[in-house]
């Protein structure tokens, strides 16, 4: 029973208090400086103070609390990769999620919806055979689902025989899941502050100052801090806050578009997504469907939503669902997706000493973002890069090394 | 729909085209060395403002080159890629035959 | 018993000779002709329409606008329609919405009494012990969430949409939008006029004129608009976005046009606002536009005895325009001290016997008895701000017209790009920056009142022309004209709360206040996690609110708070309205019909439809094995007409390909055919086909179905940079092509070949030539995907069918049959070859792949060829080999089943098929290198977790000399 509500029934005053820190002036230095306060900065902020006591650190952030694109992404919560490398990160990342509302006493609304994928050709089953192989080998529940078992799955689906693109098999994701996305980073957040870690919001980096190819301090619009390490986590900005750390990076910054209808009673329960059509959706417990589909075709640095895309995805939709014809369009957005070369994060060190990275997460961010804390903050705290994320390493790249997850990502790339 | 004026074809809807990438001068690969070479498959400007891209025009299958603004989606110009790519490319092997000197 | 409509001209735009019969929960209502849902309930004094959200508060009509979410009920497979727009039609039914028991006795009111147990974002502070409870909440919350029920058996017509091209689109048909269309249309301008209304006039329609004698009537301008032939009108038609380069969508019934102007005015008008008070949301209690709307439009009274309480003298406007109609008007609340010099609207109002209290708020609304609709008004006198709670009266009354203020409509506008910006003096907002192809007119713009909103649209159609070069110069700026319209502070708190500021989401003075509490400050953190302005009528009527109490709050000015970001769409649209009919590619070769007739099962290849194989679905795999058998004993054909082709011609033509490709092609023979494997800049392999050297300056190279067209690209833009002398054609649809393979390819061939010596001396393996086929022009390759002598026949598309028809014949006498795609695989595995894409992955470099001979290193300069050399720096992780398992008793691995090593993944199969030709399965599976020697052993997992061992073999598996494809080899 919710026991903790009564308290705001029976006391006249309410008893809630600042989840954040109240606006204060920046000091002059702080150990660590995190440059982004979406789900991953606050993430890692929240573990470097729970699990490693490192508490002197400043959060900032140009915008307001979560705004980038933790406020707009779709929500979704999986671990059906393709590669052992994402498998066994997006893993250990779902499992935090399990236990995140009681980790941090903040209900981020987790339901475990599982997610079904379908496969509308045979270079599609045999894609989605792989990744149901590799995550069953590494403990992570999928399965290739025949069409009898999705219509018991998704029974409103359309698995009519004569539909442009018949549904041929499924990709099920037992583990698949959503949340309430503005509450992940609330609730990271608000752990941190409660914990000592300064939230700075408005406050935009401007410039990094280096010393003997060591990172020294920021440079903010409201001041000049010094400290002893920065951690950009600036998902839809990681190339233009790079640079000012002169770091260069293989990333392409492409809007994602998103829209949601009006509420309704339920009929949707999993999240169901077709690449082939390119979209894929889910009824949220407002009663809303959020839908969302492939990148912008080209780059942009500005989240307007075009009407191109609505079409699309609206057409998507109906292919899959015929009869939300009838459901309302109430908004549509975008966030800025960093896409990588292989569809995998840049996670760990930069060419700056103590300047360390967590970026290029495309479409892939939201998933990932307690085990980025947990990892990011353990490499923060000890300098060396924990063995789940090496394989992220921007130095991959100068290796011709992808971790190559083409196919298991929603953007069609 | 956002208009993208084509240099051959004329204002078009941007439906008709597909983006090619930023534009980047031509390298002789064999005298880079392997960092500098990786970071040319991989790495990319990304800038926020104004940049330099490749832009094809599907039905006519016309390649030209686009000067817009990354942050306000503002084309400025659009012209011929002949204007940059002037004359014959021709690659020689590097003197030692080893790439990385 | 409900009132009857007031006499005309009150009623504008009903037909009171037609009556309409329809149903709402059950119970049969009659209205007029012009009537929507909910004028035509009012008229029969049915005033409850909904249940709100959270607490499920009776809920009544509130703009009469379409611009609320008081109003959504639910028709037959259309929920959540708004009452206030559709109009009623003969035995319409209609249905209330988010209710248990009946709308007027809901159950889960009771949530009401919990209110105070719900604080702002209760969900987020509990439900969530022990672990994993949530989970069962949440089908609780869902089943409670949502608002109207979607009729999941809903087989939907597809909507229709069509484009429009205007110099000057004009969104809103009011005094300030026909003005400026007006001008536009003089000026001999294509003009296209937008309004959301059954009609034109937008306020002109239900506001008192006021006897102004600037402009022309409603009636004089509503007729104009005929008199101009470049001038369209569209009506019932909402404009639902603006998008980049003036596109925007025009919803009209079931209609989409996609509007493209040069130039766009916004002439969209303004939002009246609610006054906040305890109750503010019971039916009966409505925006004073409403209230006009509800008597001017459809003759309806609002009720038997109202109070109007305002800020401003639209309150007053309000109240004399309801009185002269005959509507009792017992009393005006103005939250102003009476001014020193008096107004003639004072006098106006009292002396139409409307008793006026200044410098009075209101304390709360009473409920009627069964709670459903407002019966009384708590009013007293303002200190500081506050009401004198001490000093109440209690007035009667069963509606109320609040005249709250004004939001000028801006969410088009602002996704055009403008900025909201704020006027504390004027406590209004106001928008600037707009692009400098679209102008704002009319209230919109902050001009107000008959003739200034004209001459604004005058101003505004100025503006435009001379943006498009039809006028030398712009309109002269008008003054803003909205002092006084907004008063500062229409709230009133009340210390039990259900002050509502948000309607839709049940939100009231406190909950916004204690979301700053509690550090959401930010005006986004705000509407996130307090939900304000997230409900279907996306703030239009909080913003402002909100806005203010947000400012306050946190010490800062309306200004810097701002509001949440207009976005499209402007107002609901059903999916069925962009989804338009569903355009999706669809591609058939030139010989489809000849498929569909011999009884294939075609399989889609991207667009493309293709014949897996030929046969009742029920026998696929015998059907398939015998198609593989009549390949290698006797002869089949197929349609690779979906195979790309591009034409490569000029001087470089050579250099050309040695440069995109990793072999070499400048030395290649006049006649010969070389395999062409493309590889990308990351050393990835991309694609494959065969280059036929035609001419020393022409040669016809082939690509894979799905990857012709981005090669083709590809190709042009490396040439874009090269310059060389070279010309590129895809050429893929102008040409059909049918491979011919199996021993008696060549007698089948022969019997219609032409021009062309076929014997294998003159025609080797991997040659090519040109000739006919019984007058059909072709070229001819030989090439060996199949393992068997063969022939790649292409010809101009439009000999498809003929081509197919002659080659069936001449094969008749040795028995030829089509064999379809998956026979084809078959045949290809048996040979080991590979498919890009399939056997490929988005890792795979030639190397792995064991097609080292593919690469010619002697050229200076190939696409990749860097990243080759950077990638033999280092040992391979893996390589392709062939595997076979002897015993058909084992289960036959599938593509991309695991290849394991103890627990470890060490690679997986990519193609796998039991091969009736080699009596054995037979694979292709990435291995480490260690492994992939002929004799080491592999295990891998198939399906129920069962393990099979293979062994690895040299490959190709059948006819490794290839004697078979090359005879003469």
């Amino acid at each position: 029973m919710p026991f903790g509500l009564l308290k705001y029934g029976l006391r006249k005053q309410h008893p809630g208090q600042h989840h954040f820190t109240p606006t204060k002036p920046l000091k002059s230095h702080y150990d660590v400086v995190i440059i982004g306060a979406g789900g991953h900065g606050c993430s890692i902020a929240y573990y470097l103070a729970k699990h490693h006591g490192i508490t002197d650190i400043a959060l900032i952030d140009k915008a307001y609390l979560g705004g980038g694109n933790t406020a707009r992404n779709t929500a979704v919560i999986r671990s059906n990769y393709l590669t052992e490398s994402g498998v066994n990160f997006y893993r250990d990342s779902v499992a935090l999620y399990q236990g995140l509302s009681n980790e941090f006493g903040y209900n981020i609304m987790m339901e475990n919806r599982g997610q079904l994928t379908l496969a509308h050709s045979d270079a599609a089953i045999r894609s989605f055979r792989w990744r149901a192989e590799v995550n069953q080998h590494l403990g992570v529940r999928s399965e290739l689902v025949d069409r009898q078992t999705i219509q018991e799955l998704v029974p409103n689906l359309n698995l009519a025989d004569d539909a442009r693109f018949p549904v041929l098999a499924g990709l099920w994701h037992a583990d698949g899941a959503t949340a309430r996305h503005d509450a992940v980073v609330w609730g990271y957040a608000r752990g941190a502050c409660q914990r000592g870690v300064e939230l700075h919001q408005l406050t935009e980096a401007q410039g990094i100052e280096i010393e003997a190819g060591r990172v020294v301090g920021v440079r903010t619009n409201r001041g000049k801090i010094a400290c002893g390490a920065v951690v950009q986590a600036v998902a839809g900005a990681s190339s233009v806050v790079g640079k000012l750390a002169g770091i260069k990076l293989p990333i392409h910054s492409f809007p994602l578009q998103a829209m949601v209808t009006q509420p309704y009673k339920p009929v949707l329960t999993p999240h169901v997504s077709s690449p082939h059509v390119h979209v894929y959706i889910h009824q949220t417990s407002r009663g809303e469907f959020v839908i969302g589909g492939g990148s912008d075709p080209y780059p942009l640095y500005h989240t307007r939503a075009t009407l191109d895309q609505r079409e699309i995805l609206s057409a998507a939709t109906l292919e899959l669902f015929p009869f939300l014809a009838q459901a309302k369009l109430l908004r549509q957005w975008a966030g800025t997706t960093d896409m990588t070369p292989d569809y995998s994060p840049i996670m760990g060190l930069s060419p700056v000493e103590n300047y360390y990275l967590d970026a290029g997460w495309g479409t892939w961010g939201f998933k990932a973002t307690p085990i980025s804390g947990q990892t990011m903050a353990e490499l923060v705290a000890t300098g060396k890069v924990p063995a789940l994320i090496q394989p992220f390493e921007l130095e991959r790249f100068y290796r011709f090394q992808q971790v190559n997850e083409a196919g298991a990502t929603a953007a069609s790339h | 729909m956002k208009l993208l004026r084509c240099p051959l074809n004329g204002l078009r809807n941007i439906s008709e085209f597909l983006y090619g990438g930023e534009v980047h001068p031509l390298t002789d690969p064999s005298h880079q060395d392997s960092r500098a070479w990786a970071e040319q498959v991989f790495f990319d400007d990304n800038a926020a403002g104004v940049v330099l891209e490749w832009w094809c025009h599907r039905p006519t299958s016309f390649w030209f080159i686009a000067e817009r603004d990354t942050l306000t989606d503002q084309v400025l110009r659009t012209f011929a890629s002949s204007e940059i790519y002037v004359e014959r490319v021709t690659f020689t092997r590097a003197v030692s035959g080893d790439p990385h000197a | 018993m409900p009132e009857p409509r007031l006499p005309e001209p009150y009623g504008l735009w009903v037909d009171r000779t037609q009556t309409v019969t329809f149903t709402f929960e059950g119970q049969s209502y009659s209205g007029l002709r012009g009537d929507t849902i909910a004028t035509a309930l009012a008229a029969n004094d049915q005033w409850l329409l909904s249940r709100s959200f959270k607490y499920h508060r009776p809920r009544g009509l509130l703009t009469l606008a379409g611009q609320d979410a008081n109003t959504l009920v639910q028709l037959s497979s259309d929920p959540n329609a708004l009452a206030d727009r559709v109009l009623i039609t003969e035995g319409l039914v209609v249905q209330a919405q988010n209710f248990s028991g009946t709308l007027k006795r809901d159950r889960n009111a009771i949530l009401g009494w919990l209110a105070p147990f719900l604080p702002v974002a209760f969900y987020y502070k509990a439900f969530f012990r022990p672990r994993g409870i949530w989970q069962l909440w949440a089908r609780f919350f869902r089943k409670r969430a949502g608002l109207g029920v979607i009729d999941q058996g809903f087989k939907p017509k597809r909507f229709t949409q069509s484009h429009r091209h205007c110099d000057i689109l004009v969104i809103g048909g009011g005094p300030a939008g026909l003005a400026a269309s007006f001008e536009a249309a003089e000026a001999g301008a294509d003009v296209l006029l937008v309004d959301e209304n059954v009609a034109l006039g937008g306020s002109l329609n239900y506001a008192d004129a006021a006897g102004s004698a600037d402009g022309l009537t409603r009636a004089a301008l509503i007729e104009r608009v005929e008199q101009f032939e470049n001038l369209e009108t569209l009506t019932g038609a909402i404009c639902n976005g603006w998008y980049a380069d003036n596109w925007i969508p025009v919803v009209q019934g079931e209609h989409l046009f996609k509007v493209r102007a040069r130039q766009v005015i916004f002439a969209t008008g303004s939002l009246e606002q609610p006054v906040v008070f305890r109750n503010n949301d019971l039916p009966g209690i409505m925006m004073s536009s409403a209230a006009m709307r509800l008597v001017r439009l459809y003759g309806v009274q609002p009720g038997r005895q109202g109070v109007v309480v305002c800020g401003s003298w639209e309150g007053y406007r309000a109240a004399l325009m309801l009185a002269r109609a005959g509507v009792s008007v017992s009393g005006l609340i103005d939250f102003r001290a009476r001014p020193d010099d008096g107004h003639a609207l004072i006098d106006q109002v009292q002396s139409a016997g409307i008793p006026i209290w200044f410098e009075h708020g209101v304390d709360q609304a009473i409920a009627s008895v069964d709670q459903n609709h407002v019966a009384g008004l708590d009013v007293g006198p303002l200190q500081a701000g506050q009401v004198a709670r001490d000093r109440v009266t209690r007035l009667t009354c069963d509606f109320v017209a609040m005249a709250g203020g004004y939001v000028p409509t801006y969410q088009l506008a602002c996704q055009a790009g403008g900025r909201l910006l704020y006027d504390d003096a004027l406590a209004a907002f106001s928008i600037a920056g707009l692009p400098d192809d679209c102008w704002l007119a009319g209230s919109v713009n902050g001009v107000w009142h008959e003739g200034p909103t004209q001459a604004d649209g005058i101003r505004a159609g100025k503006d435009a022309l001379q943006a498009l070069g039809l006028m030398a110069e712009g309109g002269e700026p008008v003054p803003e004209t909205g002092e006084g319209l907004n008063y500062v502070w229409p709230i009133f708190a009340h210390a039990s709360g259900k002050e509502f500021v948000d309607f839709d989401e049940d939100l009231q003075i406190n909950d916004i206040l204690n979301a700053t509490r509690e550090g959401y400050e930010h005006i986004q953190l705000v509407k996130r996690y307090s939900t304000a302005g997230m409900g279907p009528s996306q703030g239009r009527h909080s913003a402002l609110t909100v806005a203010r109490l947000v400012a306050d709050a946190t010490g800062k000015t309306v200004a810097e708070t701002g509001v949440t970001t207009a976005r499209p769409p402007f107002a609901a649209e059903q999916l069925a309205h962009t989804a338009g009919r569903g355009f999706f590619l669809t591609r058939h070769t030139a010989m489809h019909h000849r498929h569909i007739e011999l009884g294939a099962q075609m399989m889609q290849a991207g667009a493309w439809f293709r014949p897996a194989f030929y046969g009742p679905a029920v026998e696929k795999n015998a059907r398939i094995q015998a198609e593989i058998n009549q390949v290698r004993r006797g002869v089949g054909m197929i349609d690779v007409s979906t195979l790309g082709g591009i034409e490569v011609r000029g001087t470089d033509a050579g250099e050309f390909l040695n440069r995109v490709y990793t072999g070499g092609f400048k030395k290649q023979p006049v006649g010969k055919a070389r395999y062409a494997l493309l590889i990308n800049e990351a050393g990835v392999v991309v694609d494959d086909g065969v280059a036929c050297r035609l001419h020393e300056t022409h040669f016809y190279v082939t690509a894979t179905t799905g990857g012709v067209d981005s090669v083709y690209r590809n190709m042009l833009k490396w040439n874009a940079q090269w310059r060389l002398k070279v010309d590129i054609a895809n050429v893929t649809s102008a040409y059909c092509a049918i491979n011919i393979a199996g021993p008696k390819a060549r007698a089948v061939l022969a019997r219609v070949a032409e021009n062309v010596d076929l014997s294998a001396e003159a025609f080797p393996y991997m040659g090519v030539r040109t000739a006919t086929l019984a007058g059909v022009p072709v070229r001819l390759i030989r090439v060996g995907f199949v393992g068997e002598l063969g022939f790649e026949i292409h010809a101009p598309q439009q000999y498809g069918e003929a081509l197919w028809d002659l080659l069936m014949a001449a094969g008749e006498a040795s028995g030829i049959q089509p064999f379809g795609v998956e026979a084809q695989r078959g045949l290809r595995l048996e040979k080991a070859h590979i498919i890009v894409g399939q056997d490929t992955d988005a890792m795979s470099n030639p190397f792995e792949i064991q097609m080292d001979w593919a690469l010619s290193r002697k050229k200076p300069y190939f696409v990749g060829h860097r990243t080759l050399q950077e990638l033999e720096q280092r040992p391979l992780t893996r390589v392709l080999a062939g595997f076979m398992i002897k015993d058909l008793n084992r289960p036959q691995p599938l593509e991309s089943h695991l290849v394991l090593d103890g627990n470890q993944m060490i690679g997986r199969v990519t193609s796998c098929m039991t091969s009736q030709t080699l009596n054995a399965i037979i694979g292709l599976a990435y291995v480490p290198v260690a492994l992939a020697k002929p004799g080491c052993r592999i295990t891998i997992k198939v399906d129920g977790g069962h393990h099979v061992t293979a062994e690895i073999v040299p490959t190709p598996f059948y006819d490794p000399e290839s004697h078979r494809q090359d005879p003469e080899s």
